[in-house]
């Protein structure tokens, strides 16, 4: 008896195992299209992550719209079809593209000042423990303070001019890229470098062909904060004490109450930074596809 | 020929001590000498074989290669590792040709030179795959080619199929067998697998622990070349016999079940 007991007790384990290794490939087999659908893959080329989106979106509008035309004068709040009225006004202005070339041109050198120095630094700092050390009170100051408190400075430093502006975008910016760009060197793998250093490479060779395309991740996320900051700094030196640009557009139709198209500046200028955002994201997204897929089973 | 004079290595600990990890180790590999080191985990047996590739640096003794003391790293040496540590972002070829771009080759030349490796490991077809696509085995042949490719004399292997399945494991070992016999290359080999130091080894060192230190040096008398078959040879289960019986003794547990 206890013999027979025995033998039927493995068998009816590999049967029980058997049924639940099928039931297991049923629902792999079943999960895979759904998880793809679900998964990070899917929601960048999927249809329902954009139906939700833009169905967001589209219900704030129309309250927007709504509210808007339940409005008894247009001094303060506007309907959303209003302000894209008066954003088509404007730019068929003159002026309106007067107004954002002067403001983008500033912008477009502080960014670009604030990628070079942030990741020059940032590949500093993250390789050498010195240099840590050395510029760490500063970035430890520039992340603790609101840069916008350094805009009166600036301005009384530079002047008016494009200087200044140009110094308070790059502050707004390099903070940012540095810190990203010394996280992205410091957590390149170990094991990586140990390689490089097996096969006798040089210092110089380790850096270009190793650490650095290893970092890269880490450069691009830098990037694209930094972005986001820069176009902040741009609009906040403006509106905070150099009236020039899109700033000056805001402030004067702020004193006028020209609701519509005061909403109108600012639309552009979201438009703008959105803009902005998407392409630093698709072009982090290329520079960091082998982390994605690595961290996802082939 | 590798000599290894009266190695030490003390690592400083947290609490402002030190842990003695090797003590006072001597041996020598001839050249062309397939020679593996075994011992239980944390014996040193890596630190060790990073001391031969030149990333650590021994804190007593010195290691000769050939009469000149090991300092750094060499062009004479190519390390494969447990993990393969393969570039993500880089395909199969460039992978390949990798350490010679590490020593100064351009990527195009390098990836012309990584060709007939890539087709002695039988990876022809994943030339333009990246690693992430491959399996645990093909990787590793990836890291094998990687090293074979700046033609070293000795070839550092630490625990090179040790992250892999037990039959891709038997089979890495059958290939690397018909590579070294065409080759002819100094190996030596870190392994704790008892049948792997047995089957591929000339001699295998069984190394003591808490410090890491020269227990004996087994010579493995089976004639070469060697087939599946001398698993199951008297001698060949005589020497894992022996080896599991000196492992045995330095595992606190006597009763410890026997690893793979």
């Amino acid at each position: 008896m206890g013999r027979r007991y025995a033998r039927t007790g493995p068998g009816a384990n590999r049967r029980v195992s058997a049924v639940s290794q099928k039931g297991d490939a049923a629902v792999g087999a079943e999960a895979l299209p759904t998880g793809l659908e679900g998964g990070s893959t899917a929601s960048r080329t999927g249809w329902a992550p954009w139906a939700y989106r833009i169905g967001s979106v589209g219900a704030v509008l129309l309250i927007w719209e709504v509210y808007g035309r339940s409005q008894e004068t247009t001094l303060f709040f506007v309907p959303f079809t209003s302000v894209v009225g008066a954003l088509w006004e404007q730019i068929q202005t003159v002026e309106f593209w007067d107004a954002y070339r002067q403001t983008f041109i500033p912008f477009v050198w502080g960014w670009l000042l604030s990628l070079a120095v942030g990741i020059v630094l940032g590949l500093l700092i993250g390789r050498f423990r010195t240099f840590d050390a050395l510029t760490k009170p500063y970035l430890t100051f520039l992340n603790a303070l609101p840069i916008s408190t350094l805009v009166p400075i600036a301005v009384i430093l530079f002047g008016i001019g494009y200087a200044s502006r140009i110094l308070v975008v790059f502050l707004f910016g390099v903070v940012e890229v540095t810190l990203n760009t010394a996280a992205g060197v410091r957590y390149v793998s170990k094991d990586l470098v140990e390689m490089g250093e097996s096969f006798n490479a040089r210092q110089w060779t380790l850096f270009r062909k190793v650490i650095f395309p290893a970092s890269v991740p880490g450069i691009m996320a830098g990037v694209r904060i930094g972005t986001g900051r820069a176009v902040v700094g741009m609009v906040v030196v403006e509106i905070l004490l150099v009236a020039v640009g899109m700033g000056r557009l805001i402030l004067r139709y702020r004193g006028r109450f020209q609701s519509a198209d005061l909403y109108a500046v600012v639309l552009a200028l979201i438009i703008f930074g959105i803009l902005l955002q998407v392409i630093a994201r698709r072009i982090e997204r290329r520079a960091s596809r082998w982390k994605y897929e690595m961290e996802q089973p082939a | 020929m590798i000599e290894i004079k009266g190695i030490g290595r003390r690592f400083n600990t947290r609490d402002g001590g030190s842990f003695e990890a090797l003590k006072d180790v001597s041996f020598s590999v001839k050249d062309k000498e397939f020679f593996s080191i075994i011992g239980p985990s944390g014996c040193g047996k890596t630190t060790l074989l990073k001391m031969v590739a030149g990333l650590i640096r021994p804190t007593a003794g010195a290691i000769e290669i050939d009469g000149r003391e090991v300092a750094g790293p060499g062009n004479d040496r190519a390390m494969v590792f447990q993990h393969f540590v393969l570039l993500p972002w880089a395909d199969i070829l460039t992978n390949i040709g990798f350490g010679l771009e590490l020593r100064g080759m351009s990527r195009k030349e390098s990836r012309e030179a990584a060709r007939p490796f890539l087709e002695r490991v039988g990876l022809t077809r994943f030339a333009d795959h990246y690693p992430h696509e491959l399996s645990g085995g093909m990787q590793q042949r990836v890291g094998l080619a990687r090293a074979l490719a700046v033609a070293p004399d000795i070839l550092l292997m630490d625990e090179p199929f040790g992250a892999l399945d037990a039959q891709t494991r038997q089979l890495m070992q059958e290939d690397l067998m018909r590579l070294w016999d065409e080759e002819q290359k100094t190996v030596i080999f870190v392994t704790h697998s008892m049948d792997e130091a047995a089957y591929l080894s000339d001699r295998v060192l069984v190394m003591d622990t808490h410090p890491g230190a020269v227990r004996e040096i087994l010579d493995v008398p089976l004639a070469r070349p060697r087939g599946e078959e001398v698993r199951v040879t008297p001698v060949f289960t005589e020497l894992t016999a022996h080896m599991w019986h000196e492992l045995r003794g330095m595992m606190g547990d006597p009763s410890a079940p026997a690893p793979e």
